[in-house]
């Protein structure tokens, strides 16, 4: 498996808080990788240190092999957009593309049309009154038609409607399939990440909680309900990863690669959902002191 | 990219030549007949006559009550705050907008690096910062040629007729003004990077530049060369003011206007010594009693009456009086031949300054985002 990013023990202070600290991860290819986890957790700040918009306070990050932002060719292989998806408001939509064509060798002129067309933008409309989705599909296009080898996407759909955020994915979805790039997908809503990502990384105070493709994740996940017994008796191999308990019942999410045997227990299949809220609200390892430092808002 | 400043720069380049055209126009419309009253004057011809300095008098004189006077003020104006303008609006937005807008992250992900970024975009700032300042100067220029050919011939009545040194002369002709255009420009740049939004850079810009207008003409451009020093005999009242202060007109000052032999000298200061050298400003009690009977404090005007024979009263009787009590003026000054020196040194240090800040904007642009 190649990385398209890979970071050790990745560092980011501003001032005296930490936005992000001692992050150590890989984001494989050829996936559209989703990065979830809850407000806080670094993930904003992961992206913007892997698109060179941040420089690392501590440790290192490989973007494609390279320091991130490197150079013009660096620059070129990777497409960014930002969580509030700005576009300049005093041009056109046509001068966006015109831009794009100027500033990128790799200029796809014809994609880029062709995406414009298909949203039916007005080329001459200025930026600044197009809607919070058709700004977002702007910037979309801007990155995509740079042809990069990896696209980053920070929280993309956050501010957008339910309909202008399914259109938007949709059209992340149909470039994914035509160009055969990397994505890296980040979002707190695993509702958004579970339509378009087949890779997931669940970040939670800057560690990485669980990392792997969507379906062996759904695979080796379950939910056990049956009498109340104590964790500690479950077969060796069986991993669990929340519990909660009545009176008379036991439930237990539990990861575990083999069959689940014990007649006693109920087993069920967990959703994308209940599995990213299961590792986000598990209790960390880290200790107290240290985690005063993180939670620090990107 | 270089497309791209320009794509970026219409709106501010549309406003700066729609101003400039404005400005034409006005000094298009009124030039031509500052020209022709200054050759109805019949100042035309008279180069280097002696007559010249007469007729540029008059001329420069009868220029004060006139429009001409308040659209000379409002060129100079311009010129003095265009620099502080250029900071303001073009500076200050330059990487200010885009880390508030967001549009950073789309500008600085496309496959040009921050350091082409900013080179292109200070580069086209710094060139059309100094277009703008050197056309509004050249078309000034153009307009008052009169006025300066007067002041040239030795015209001195009215407040047109300035040294090349005063203020507002030396701010506003030359070089320097093209040295402040692209400091301010640079400080307007440097600000908006490090407050990271426009409004409140362009605040700081406005409070460091004027305060750098004011502080260079009065502490630090005095000091770009050595001073030459002179102690000239007290016997004209041409070039000397004296003044009686305290009770009964015990003390006096006395400054000089102008400097004998040294003419558009920059006198940076003077006052009266004794023979001795050491300054003095008790009046000297046989002067007292002359200055006294003529009335020097009603500060009228006598200034035929140093000619008039008879052991003189008042302002001209006075100077008399000093001189003859062994007082002399000493009077610290630049001579006139270092003007283009001091143009040269302070629009370097405004470059040198713009250089510098440009710089630490190279060194905190790959640190933003």
């Amino acid at each position: 498996m190649s990385a398209v990013i890979e970071t050790s023990g990745l560092g980011k202070q501003y001032r005296r808080t930490w936005a992000l600290r001692d992050c150590t991860l890989t984001v494989p290819a050829g996936h559209v990788v989703g990065l979830v986890g809850p407000n806080g957790a670094g993930k904003t700040t992961l992206l913007r240190l892997a698109t060179g918009m941040l420089a690392p306070t501590r440790g290192t990050i490989t973007v494609l092999g390279q320091r991130p932002a490197a150079g013009p060719a660096q620059l070129a292989r990777v497409g960014f957009v930002a969580q509030d998806t700005a576009v300049y408001a005093r041009m056109t939509v046509a001068d966006h593309l015109r831009l794009g064509a100027w500033l990128n060798p790799g200029w796809d002129d014809d994609l880029a049309r062709q995406r414009i067309g298909q949203l039916a933008l007005d080329p001459k409309q200025r930026a600044g009154s197009l809607s919070g989705g058709q700004r977002a599909q702007l910037a979309l296009t801007m990155a995509m038609a740079k042809r990069p080898e990896l696209l980053i996407l920070d929280e993309p759909v956050a501010s957008l409607d339910p309909l202008a955020r399914r259109e938007f994915l949709r059209g992340l979805m149909e470039a994914v399939a035509e160009q055969r790039l990397s994505v890296l997908l980040s979002s707190h809503l695993v509702a958004d990440l579970e339509r378009v990502c087949d890779y997931l990384i669940v970040l939670v105070a800057s560690q990485v909680r669980v990392a792997g493709e969507v379906s062996d994740l759904l695979a080796s996940h379950h939910r056990l309900t049956g009498p109340r017994r104590r964790p500690g008796t479950l077969p060796a191999g069986q991993e669990v990863i929340t519990e909660s308990h009545t009176d008379k019942q036991s439930s237990l999410l539990v990861r575990t690669d083999g069959p689940v045997l014990d007649p006693a227990w109920a087993v069920t299949p967990v959703s994308l959902e209940d599995l990213v809220l299961a590792y986000m609200s598990r209790a960390s390892d880290d200790t107290p002191a240290r985690r005063q430092h993180l939670g620090v808002a990107s | 990219m270089i497309r791209l400043s320009m794509l970026q720069f219409r709106i501010q380049a549309i406003t700066a030549a729609a101003a400039l055209a404005a400005f034409a126009v006005l000094l298009a419309a009124t030039g031509p007949h500052l020209a022709s009253t200054y050759a109805a004057d019949g100042l035309d011809g008279c180069h280097a006559s002696s007559s010249c300095a007469n007729l540029a008098n008059y001329f420069t004189g009868s220029l004060i009550r006139t429009p001409y006077a308040v659209l000379w003020l409002l060129s100079l104006g311009i010129i003095l705050l265009m620099p502080a303008v250029i900071g303001l609006f073009w500076g200050a937005p330059l990487i200010a907008r885009e880390l508030e807008t967001g549009t950073a992250a789309m500008a600085w992900n496309q496959s040009v690096t921050r350091t082409r970024w900013l080179a292109v975009k200070l580069s086209a700032g710094v060139l059309a910062a100094m277009a703008v300042t050197e056309a509004l100067c050249l078309m000034q220029a153009w307009w008052a040629a009169p006025i300066s050919q007067a002041v040239a011939d030795g015209g001195s009545a009215g407040g047109l007729a300035q040294s090349r040194f005063s203020q507002l002369n030396f701010a506003t002709h030359g070089v320097t003004p093209l040295g402040y255009a692209v400091f301010a420009f640079a400080l307007g740049v440097t600000a908006g990077a490090l407050i990271r939004r426009t409004v409140p850079a362009m605040a700081v810009t406005l409070a460091i530049f004027a305060a750098l207008q004011v502080a260079m003409p009065l502490w630090v451009r005095p000091n770009l060369a050595a001073a030459d020093h002179v102690a000239i005999p007290v016997s004209s009242q041409e070039n000397l003011s004296p003044a009686q202060t305290g009770p009964g007109g015990g003390t006096f000052t006395l400054y000089a206007i102008n400097l004998p032999g040294q003419p558009g000298a920059w006198l940076l200061s003077s006052g009266p010594v004794n023979a001795a050298g050491q300054p003095v400003s008790a009046t000297p009690a046989a002067c007292a009693s002359i200055a006294n009977t003529g009335g020097v404090n009603t500060g009228t005007s006598q200034a035929t009456q140093g000619g008039s024979g008879a052991p003189a009263t008042g302002p001209a009787g006075f100077i008399a009086c000093l001189g003859s009590h062994g007082i002399r003026e000493a009077i610290t000054y630049q001579p006139a031949s270092r003007y283009w020196r001091f143009q040269w040194t302070e629009t370097a240090i405004y470059l040198a300054l713009a250089l510098a800040l440009a710089g630490y904007c190279f060194l905190r642009l790959s640190r933003l985002s």
